[in-house]
C-alpha cells in the first residue's frame, strides 16, 4: 500500500489520494489537523470535470439550514461538499435521462425522462411530489394571457432563458441568480396538498 | 421529528430558491445532452432542492447530529455509505482517515488472517 503523507487534502478525488481496498474509499487526512477540512474550493482541479460547475453555496447552505432543526449547525466543509453532492445528482439524473432520450430516437430531454431516471435511480419518493408541483408550475405558466411563445412541452424549444419564467408568473416567480422574491409559483388559487408534504426523510 | 417535517413543509411553501440557468448548465456539461425541455429543467431543480433537503436531514439524523446538534462531513460520509440512495456519492465523498489509524486497523486484519 502506498501510503501518502502529505497534508494537502484539499482534493476529494479518492484515485488520487485514497486507500481503497476492502476498507472502501479514504483519503488520508494530515495528523494535526482533527477539525478542518476546507475545501477551498476555488480550487483548481487538474482536470475539467462536468462536476466543478456549482450551484451557489448560499443557495445549497440555504436549503440545508432550513431542513436540519433550527438551532442545528453545518460545518463549513459540510456546506461545501453538499455543493458538490448537488452537482453529482445532477448530472447523474441527467445521463440517465438522456440515455433513454436517445434510446428512444429523441433530442430532447423531456419531464418524463427526468422522472424515469429519478425512478431508475433509486428516487422514485421524489417523484410524486414532483409530479405535483410540476402541475402547478404548469397552471402557472397557463394562467398568464398574451405571452407568446410561453409554451408548456416540446414546441418550447431549447433555448430557455430565465425570462420566460419571469415574464408570465402572475403570482410566482422562480428566481434568476441573486435575485430573491418572494413570491410563490402558484396561481392565487393555489391550495396546499397534504400529500406533498409527506415526505419523511429520517 | 415534527419540527424536522415542519421545516420540510416551510420550505416547500417558498419559491424554488435555485439558479435555473445554473442548473440547466450543469445538465448541458453531461455529454450527449443536446436541449432540454422546460419542464425538464423545471423538475430537476425541485428535484435537487428535494435532493438537498433530503441529504442534510438523513446525514444529520444518520450521524452525530443528534448528540452534537451539527453536521459534519463525516456524517455525509457515511450516510453516503450506508444508504443505498446515496451510493452514487461515495466516490467524492471519500472518509477520512488518520494514517495510523488506518495502519492499525492493517495490522489487526493482518492479525486476523494470520489466525486461519
Amino acid at each position: 500500500v502506498n501510503l501518502q503523507m502529505d497534508g494537502d487534502s484539499s482534493t476529494t478525488d479518492a484515485s488520487q489520494l485514497g486507500i481503497t481496498g476492502e476498507y472502501g474509499h479514504y483519503v488520508l487526512q494530515s495528523q494535526d489537523d482533527e477539525s478542518l477540512n476546507d475545501h477551498e474550493d476555488g480550487g483548481v482541479k487538474e482536470n475539467y470535470r462536468e462536476q466543478d460547475i456549482y450551484l451557489p453555496i448560499a443557495n445549497v447552505a440555504r436549503i440545508m439550514k432550513n431542513a436540519v432543526p433550527q438551532t442545528g449547525k453545518i460545518a463549513k466543509d459540510a456546506k461545501e461538499c453538499v455543493q458538490e453532492c448537488v452537482s453529482e445528482f445532477i448530472s447523474f439524473i441527467t445521463s440517465e435521462a438522456s440515455e433513454r432520450c436517445h434510446q428512444e430516437k429523441r433530442k430532447t430531454i423531456n419531464g418524463e425522462d427526468i422522472l424515469f431516471a429519478m425512478s431508475t435511480l433509486g428516487f422514485d419518493m421524489y417523484v410524486e411530489p414532483l409530479k405535483l408541483y410540476l402541475q402547478k408550475f404548469r397552471e402557472a405558466m397557463k394562467g398568464e394571457k398574451g405571452i407568446p411563445g410561453v409554451a408548456v412541452g416540446e414546441s418550447l424549444g431549447d433555448e430557455l432563458t430565465d425570462d420566460s419564467f419571469t415574464n408570465p408568473l402572475p403570482a410566482g416567480i422562480i428566481t434568476a441568480d441573486g435575485q430573491s422574491q418572494n413570491v410563490m409559483v402558484y396561481t392565487t388559487s393555489y391550495q396546499q396538498i397534504p400529500t406533498v408534504q409527506q415526505i419523511q426523510f429520517s | 421529528m415534527v419540527n424536522l417535517k415542519n421545516k420540510i413543509e416551510q420550505s416547500n411553501k417558498k419559491n424554488i430558491s435555485l439558479p435555473i440557468s445554473r442548473v440547466r448548465l450543469i445538465m448541458k456539461s453531461s455529454p450527449d445532452v443536446s436541449s432540454i425541455n422546460q419542464d425538464a429543467l423545471f423538475l430537476t431543480t425541485k428535484a435537487t432542492e428535494l435532493f438537498v433537503q433530503h441529504l442534510a436531514v438523513s446525514s444529520f439524523n444518520n450521524g452525530s447530529g443528534k448528540e452534537t446538534n451539527s453536521l459534519s462531513y463525516s456524517d455525509l460520509a457515511n450516510t453516503a455509505e450506508e444508504t443505498e440512495t446515496f451510493h452514487f456519492l461515495t466516490d467524492i465523498l471519500p472518509k477520512k482517515i488518520l494514517a495510523r489509524d488506518y495502519l492499525k486497523s492493517l495490522e489487526q486484519m493482518q492479525e486476523e488472517e494470520a489466525d486461519y
